[in-house]
């Protein structure tokens, strides 16, 4: 009985909307496909909708964006100078340009790859190779709702896959425009990634929301990584108030892999990221960075989970929040050190700002260990910004809010120096400087 | 410190000491639960008709309340009609002097070292003796009177102090608070009260020593300690039961009020018997404490050492409703073999500028699993609040398992949290160290364990913390090689 009030039965639309839907998604009638989608549809209705008496859900009503009448997004098709705002990279930096969740190809470049590298639309993916995407789709994560929905209903997204000693050097980037519409629209997409042994790559994922109505994105990223293979990942997420925006990326790392994720979520009316990391093998490393800077009546919520399965891993988490106004920033990371994953060097930090009165910030960093030789270790905390140094800053002349805006902003970078590509490091910055109210001055002044 | 490892020797060679089994003379109400059998114990303990009816709403409450599930314990279904609600040694009525107590009894409490007769003339601290449901003995009443220090069991405070009683009881752990206090709530049996006057200071250490002896029982005790403005009280709880191979519930509450001014200070031994080595048997120890420092500038502090127990869910707690208040927990728990400990604390701050001090120890060996779950919640106008949170894990062999889940809520920008927690395994070297200097391995490892706890065993009375140095000896033997 308990365990029901923890999820709530999906709206009637969703039924309506996947036995219209299922026609038009990509490789319809192929029996391989339709299983997978059937099977993921039926988990979908019988795991439910999470409402907040779901553990990883205490903070974030999720069921009240979710569970209101939606309609699958159409694609649309923006201008060039409409996205060229959001590029990350340098001038051969490959593209993969989505809008509402559909694959745009007059934007996107991906051509010219070096030989063991595909990168490809879902929809070009599943004609080519539909056995192998409905292998990976199949049986992934059973226990998330959401990831099921996206199974069910993915239309499109990537196919990324990167042969063993294939060292991509110039980042790829995956740009993602939710445009908000009339009556809110969802979408599904899905990436699948494959590093072969030894295999690297720089992957840039940007999302930006535009317009005033609402739309809700379910993206799902599964990652695999072969041994000694190396992914880094930078996301930023600039979305609009009416955005609501579901991350769940599900990494699996072997022996000796590494992925270093830097996620910073600057704007969107409801966020939530979730990251899922497998330490499966001897000597892999995650490291995942994080910045969210809620303000207005944001919500950003942030899960990690990370499950050391093998002996002599490393991971290390670094979180900050800033939060204004009535805002509220959840952190929920739990380090998982499995029996026998001895020699585990687990670190986690947590840090927020709260900075308004009506704000909230909730953390929860949980470590869940059953193994002995290990170091393991978190801290969090919440305050404001420091008086000593913002008497510091004034008694040099700066006015209150440009001092506060400045110890913010360092506050920020502290995230965003960890970013890998340096033009997205210059557009996040940029981004946060919008947010803090003396971010003009502060520029104006050349104090940055 | 060589007598502290001397202490540990004498009891690491030894299991459970206090496994026994008295045979007294016991009624005990049959198996089962119905409002019937509240109204019984209600009828027998002659309470008033507005603490039934408070028993009957409680139930009713209970009825349709679920067992909770999201603490990390496993353990069979409980079939609560299987459970006696209500044992007590028969006698004719509660005895005049300590004279009058039944030897048998009385020689029970000198087995587990607690002589009623020599605490009250050679230790100098109160002590409300509880057996199975009732309380049999209450030292230091008259003196204590003389201060205007109320210290009795809860069913002569029903009795003498009704006001005092209806005005504070379920005022901090409400009856339907939650399963086990709702049910608590409905069939609790004895426990003590305590009422400390206005400016008053407490000049001995209160005590009650819990005892669980009856077969097929369940202990529910409920405990009341109110201070007055101004005023001081320190509380020690202590308690054991007979090694069997049925599991045990034992459910209290613990309620403290704390006003203007005043401080109470709460330390716990807990000791209840754990089980035996393949995890059969054993107290499910469910408990509900909660304090409010309604008062401004009062202050509640919990000290613990859980040692005992086949299943520990106990949280602790303290509403800083009062301007400045201050609340604090001290926690060792130590689990060994396949016990089960999820426990931690929770700060509700409230009142401007109050603070809170969290440090929890948990040692985890053997099989066991430890757990703490904590919450620190800044309400929107606790301006000013502040809370320190530390909670280290020790482990102990390499199929154990400790966890650290703890929430933080801030709604107020002024306060300042933070939260620090490890977890480690017992250092390598402090045990080589220890060992070459010549100390066996189970009185190296005892030693870096006293010296991991040390923050919180200082926190102890005196006499509680010879007593919990010794069990967390007792309770690591056999954790080691």
């Amino acid at each position: 009985m308990a365990a029901a009030r923890r999820m709530i039965e999906p709206a009637p639309f969703y039924g309506e909307l996947f036995a219209r839907e299922r026609a038009r998604l990509p490789g319809h009638g192929r029996s391989e496909l339709e299983r997978v989608r059937e099977e993921a549809f039926a988990r979908f209705v019988a795991l439910g909708l999470p409402t907040q008496k779901a553990e990883v859900w205490k903070y974030s009503p999720i069921a009240r964006f979710a569970n209101r009448e939606m309609v699958v997004a159409e694609a649309a098709v923006p201008r060039l100078e409409d996205v060229s705002a959001w590029f990350g990279g340098g001038p051969a930096t490959r593209r993969l340009i989505f809008a509402n969740g559909h694959l745009v190809p007059a934007l996107s470049h991906v051509g010219g790859l070096p030989e063991g590298v595909r990168v490809t639309g879902l929809v070009r993916a599943i004609e080519e190779w539909p056995e192998k995407v409905a292998e990976a789709l199949a049986g992934c994560d059973p226990e998330c709702s959401f990831t099921q929905l996206n199974t069910a209903l993915a239309r499109s997204g990537a196919w990324i896959e990167i042969a063993d000693g294939v060292r991509l050097d110039e980042p790829l980037q995956l740009l993602f425009v939710h445009e908000g519409g009339e009556s809110a629209a969802m979408t599904h997409p899905r990436i699948l990634l494959r590093l072969g042994r030894g295999a690297r790559l720089h992957l840039i994922e940007t999302h930006a929301g535009t317009g005033d109505g609402h739309c809700f994105v379910n993206l799902v990223c599964q990652m695999a990584l072969a041994p000694e293979a190396e992914l880094t990942l930078d996301r930023l997420e600039l979305g609009a108030a009416g955005t609501t925006l579901l991350s769940r990326t599900l990494v699996e790392l072997a022996a000796g892999a590494r992925i270093r994720q830097t996620a910073v979520a600057l704007g969107g009316g409801f966020l939530r990221n979730e990251t899922e990391v497998r330490l499966g093998g001897r000597g892999g490393e995650a490291i995942l960075n994080g910045l969210c800077m809620p303000r207005g009546e944001e919500h950003a919520d942030t899960l990690v989970r990370i499950h050391h399965e093998a002996e002599d891993c490393h991971s290390d988490q670094f979180f900050k929040g800033v939060v204004e106004d009535r805002a509220r920033a959840v952190f929920a990371g739990k380090i998982i050190v499995h029996r026998g994953a001895q020699k585990t060097n687990a670190y986690q930090a947590n840090d927020n700002l709260l900075l308004s009165d009506r704000a909230e910030v909730d953390s929860k960093p949980e470590l869940e260990i059953y193994a002995d030789d290990v170091k393991c270790s978190h801290g969090a905390t919440c305050g404001d910004l420091d008086e000593g140094a913002l008497f510091y800053l004034r008694a040099r002349g700066l006015p209150r809010e440009v001092a506060a805006s400045l110890l913010v902003y360092a506050f920020a970078n502290e995230v965003i120096e960890r970013m890998a590509d340096e033009r997205l490091r210059a557009l996040t910055r940029r981004a946060v400087l919008d947010r803090v109210p003396g971010g003009a001055a502060l520029e104006a002044e050349g104090l940055l | 410190m060589s007598s502290t490892i001397e202490t540990l020797k004498e009891h690491t060679t030894g299991e459970y000491k206090y496994g026994f089994m008295t045979a007294v003379d016991e009624e005990t109400t049959p198996p089962g639960l119905d409002e019937e059998v509240i109204r019984r114990i209600s009828a027998r303990k002659e309470e008033p008709e507005w603490l039934t009816e408070w028993r009957l709403s409680a139930y009713r409450r209970w009825l349709s309340m679920e067992e909770p599930d999201w603490q990390k314990v496993t353990y069979p279904p409980i079939d609560y009609q299987a459970i006696s609600y209500f044992a007590a040694p028969r006698q004719k009525e509660r005895p005049k002097s300590l004279d009058d107590i039944d030897p048998e009894i009385r020689r029970t409490y000198e087995k587990l070292g607690i002589p009623i007769r020599e605490q009250e003339i050679l230790a100098g601290v109160a002590v409300d003796y509880v057996f199975d449901s009732v309380s049999v003995a209450t030292t230091f009443k008259n003196k204590l009177a003389e201060l205007g220090i109320i210290f009795c069991s809860i069913s002569e405070a029903v009795r003498d102090h009704p006001d005092l009683v209806r005005k504070y009881l379920g005022s901090v752990v409400p009856p339907g608070d939650n399963f086990f206090a709702a049910l608590n709530s409905a069939v609790f049996s004895d426990g003590s009260f305590v009422y400390v006057p206005k400016g008053v200071r407490c000049p001995m250490e209160l005590s009650t020593y819990f005892r669980i002896n009856a077969a097929g029982t369940g202990q529910f005790e409920r405990t009341l300690i109110i201070a007055d403005e101004g005023s001081y009280v320190s509380y020690l709880e202590g308690c054991t039961a007979p090694m069997r191979d049925e599991n045990q519930l034992h459910a209290a509450v613990v309620e403290l009020i704390a006003l203007d001014d005043a401080e109470i200070k709460y330390s716990t031994v807990q000791n209840w018997y754990p089980g035996d080595k393949e995890g059969k048997g054993g107290i499910y120890n469910f408990v509900t404490k909660r304090g409010i420092c309604r008062g401004r500038r009062s202050k509640i502090s919990w000290t613990q050492v859980e040692t005992g127990s086949a299943i520990t869910w106990k949280y602790p707690s303290c509403i800083l409703q009062g301007e400045d208040s201050v609340g604090e927990f001290y926690s060792v728990a130590l689990t060994n073999n396949f016990q089960q400990a999820d426990t931690g604390t929770k700060m509700i701050h409230i009142g401007r500028r109050t603070r809170s001090r969290i440090v929890a120890k948990g040692i985890a060996a053997g099989r066991s699993d430890s757990t703490y779950r904590g919450l620190v919640r800044i309400m929107p106008g606790a301006t000013g609040a502040r809370n320190h949170t530390q909670c280290d894990s020790l482990l102990i062999g390499d199929r154990c398992g400790a966890h650290t889940v703890p929430y933080i809520e801030v709604k107020n920008r002024s306060a300042k949290v933070e939260h620090e927690a490890t977890t480690s395994k017992i250092s390598e070297d402090q045990l080589f160290y220890c060992r070459s200097r010549g100390f066996s391995e189970e009185d190296a490892v005892a030693l870096v364990v006293n010296g991991f706890c040390r923050e919180v065993m200082e926190e102890l009375p005196m006499e509680f913390a010879v007593e919990a140095r010794k069990l967390l000896g007792i309770s690591l033997e056999g954790s080691v090689g």
